[in-house]
């Protein structure tokens, strides 16, 4: 997070933790669905797949309100402008999920002669995350918000609360 | 206190392309005089992903993965719409109990397409139960669907000449006791929302197409059959198995928003007795057609199939020059049309109406951008 | 029957050819060949016959032609209708939006892709590809090279 956001100018120490403890439990991603990945992202957020219980269920229609942007789709090149203005829009700390194989690396839609999409978005915007698929499964895209979760307290799953107290 | 000498001018407001409701990637240009809308300016292709041109890169079986990704909602009539197209070309018959298999998927696939209509719209309107309702029970579906067809929502099931996979004991089981289920929620969702007075004031009397309208702009699916016209491609032009079956074609009488709404409910209905009829006369059988060469090198010349999807016709066309790559395809998709009118009826309404009337004709914006 | 009544009301136009098609094979019971020219008369008859347009779109067919390929379909009867009209490249073809108002859209995609200018279109912009763009990507020399990673845009 720091190499992509720049470093902290102060270090809080174990704050600091406590802080990432709190942002990874409580993710508030932006509704950002391009194409079919996005219904999977419904999927993810509706009753039986249920994001809400990781804190990640509050989906914000304003970049300006969420942490989160899970990248659902494919990006077309006419898209792109628009995805670094909302990526630019999101205050940071902020994070991003490459969801599916077309924002992983243009997925089925990458050929040779292809005029009209971005290749993955991570050649316009940072990604943090990238699940496969095509489109993923909600437990996948579950899956890589855990893995996001890891990476933002930097340490395992399930002994992130026990070092904390410690 | 407005003091005189003030000058009112209209004003430019963008919808899109990245807003909660429009469904996909949609941008509109409303030009605002007040709350009223003077003129909408909708600006398309931010899901272009070029499938024309994939198509003549790719050879007819390399083609149908994109099938499911047109109109990823209802992939399934997407796949009927190009195989039937194929089939035509090579000359191919499909056997029976392929096409019943075809038409109970096709038709599990369409409930599952109304039943996210349903929930995404109201979400859309501010009602945030019946999206969970609904999505639950569309994941009964797409477990049963994902049993056989091996994927939950951008299916590539069907094959030239047949089916690959043939249906199980259990699959008919549950599609029976889901249905059985289905009946009992309808119920449940005339309650919350049909005679909920909050939807009933801001669906009744608004986004009126007319018959005229729908003839000019070529609106064809639940939009065309709101406004009071019965034409549905499975009735009109029957293909595949439609024709054994027995069920009713429902209209509207106002083409308003609400009768764009009871339309698509009833709709379901008709599918659920379509899968009833499909599963009681299930013949045996073989489920590919027997000679069904391995190159699809079709003669030259040209077809045009038509299907009827979750949201209107989706034609095909394809032109062969006897290559093993198509020529040219063209993919008639319903919501470019219905898209296009509905962008005329937004002038004179409230903005917060442009949300309702949007949603009610179920876009999908990737089939109108390819 | 439109069978009959719609070869009866194209017939004053003195169309290249309007023959019944093979539905089984082609999916189309009328075959029509007419000029681009002859595309607004002919839309206003089908018009009046009570067709809607189905689908309006182009093949790029040869080094000197495109075809664009009109379909016509009726609510109340089965009848489809092909038109298909050669036209030379580098010649603008008349629009029919006047007509039906659906075909707007159509023709700015055909614009679009192909790069036939509608006379008459009363907005003809690019519909799909941003405003910008400058390739014309469904005529078959379209360049096989396409740039394969896309600059940060600004």
């Amino acid at each position: 997070m720091e190499a992509k956001t720049g470093a902290p100018l102060i270090h809080l120490g174990l704050l600091e933790e406590a802080l990432n403890l709190a942002r990874a439990n409580s993710l508030w991603p932006m509704t950002f669905g391009l194409a079919c990945c996005a219904i999977e992202m419904m999927a993810a957020g509706a009753a039986r797949f249920d994001l809400d219980r990781f804190g990640a269920g509050v989906f914000r229609p304003s970049p300006r309100q969420s942490d989160l942007m899970i990248v659902a789709g494919t990006i077309s090149k006419k898209m792109a402008p628009a995805v670094v203005r909302l990526y630019e829009q999101m205050p940071a700390p902020k994070w991003v999920i490459a969801m599916g194989n077309c924002a992983i690396s243009g997925g089925p839609f990458y050929y040779e002669n292809q005029y009209a999409i971005v290749p993955g978005a991570d050649l316009i915007i940072p990604v943090d995350v990238y699940v496969p698929g095509c489109p993923p499964r909600p437990e996948g895209l579950i899956e890589g918000i855990l893995k996001l979760e890891e990476k933002i307290t930097k340490r395992g799953r399930l002994r992130k609360f026990r070092d904390v107290a410690r | 206190m407005i003091t005189s000498g003030i000058e009112e001018k209209t004003f430019v407001l963008n919808l899109g392309p990245q807003h909660p409701s429009t469904h996909g990637v949609l941008r509109v240009l409303l030009e605002m005089d007040g709350e009223y809308i003077a003129s909408a300016e909708p600006v398309i292709g931010y899901g272009h992903r070029a499938h024309e041109h994939m198509a003549e890169n790719r050879n007819y079986h390399q083609f149908l993965p994109n099938m499911g990704r047109v109109d990823y909602l209802h992939a399934l009539a997407f796949n009927h719409g190009y195989c039937m197209a194929v089939e035509k070309l090579i000359g191919v018959t499909v056997p029976e109990r392929a096409e019943f298999i075809r038409v109970i998927t096709n038709e599990l696939n369409r409930i599952t397409s109304h039943l996210l209509w349903f929930g995404a719209y109201l979400m859309d309107l501010g009602a945030f139960t019946p999206f969970l309702y609904c999505f639950d029970d569309r994941e009964h579906i797409l477990d049963l669907l994902d049993r056989i067809t091996g994927s939950r929502l951008t299916y590539c099931f069907y094959r030239f000449g047949g089916v690959p996979v043939d249906l199980d004991e259990d699959f008919i089981f549950g599609c029976r006791a889901f249905i059985k289920r289905l009946r009992s929620r309808w119920v449940d969702y005339h309650n919350l929302v049909t005679k909920n007075v909050i939807f009933i004031h801001r669906a009744k009397g608004v986004g009126i197409f007319s018959k005229e309208q729908c003839l000019l702009y070529g609106i064809t699916g639940p939009s065309l059959r709101g406004s009071g016209i019965p034409y549905d491609i499975r009735k009109s032009e029957p293909y595949s198995a439609y024709p054994l079956f027995d069920f009713k074609i429902p209209t509207g009488a106002n083409g308003d928003i609400f009768d764009r709404y009871l339309v698509r409910l009833e709709e379901m209905e008709q599918s659920c007795r379509i899968i009833e009829q499909a599963l009681d006369k299930l013949p045996n059988g073989p489920i590919m057609a027997e000679k069904v060469p391995k190159r699809i090198k079709p003669a030259a010349g040209e077809v045009y199939q038509a299907v009827e999807t979750a949201r209107g016709e989706f034609g095909i066309y394809i032109v062969s020059q006897g290559d093993i790559k198509p020529y040219r395809i063209k993919l008639r998709v319903p919501s470019f049309a219905n898209l296009s009118l509905m962008v005329e009826s937004f002038k004179d309404n409230l903005v917060a109406d442009v949300v309702a009337i949007l949603g009610s004709i179920d876009v999908v914006i990737p089939e109108i951008d390819r | 029957m439109l069978l009959d009544s719609i070869p009866k009301a194209l017939a004053p136009l003195n169309l290249e050819k309007v023959d019944p098609g093979d539905y089984s094979k082609t999916g189309c019971h009328l075959e029509v060949a007419a000029t681009p020219a002859q595309m607004p008369a002919v839309a206003e008859a089908l018009l009046q016959e009570g067709c809607f347009l189905e689908s309006l779109t182009a093949v790029d067919t040869s080094k000197a032609a495109f075809t664009l390929v009109y379909h016509f379909a009726n609510f109340s009867e089965l009848c489809r209708t092909v038109v298909h009209a050669s036209l030379a490249k580098d010649t603008e073809a008349p629009t029919i939006s006047h007509v039906y108002p659906g075909a707007n859209w159509y023709e700015r995609e055909v614009y679009d892709l192909f790069g036939i200018k509608f006379a008459g279109h009363p907005n003809l912009k690019r519909l799909l590809l941003p405003e910008d763009a400058t390739i014309h990507p469904l005529r078959k020399e379209f360049p096989a090279e396409a740039e394969v990673k896309a600059e940060a845009p600004k």
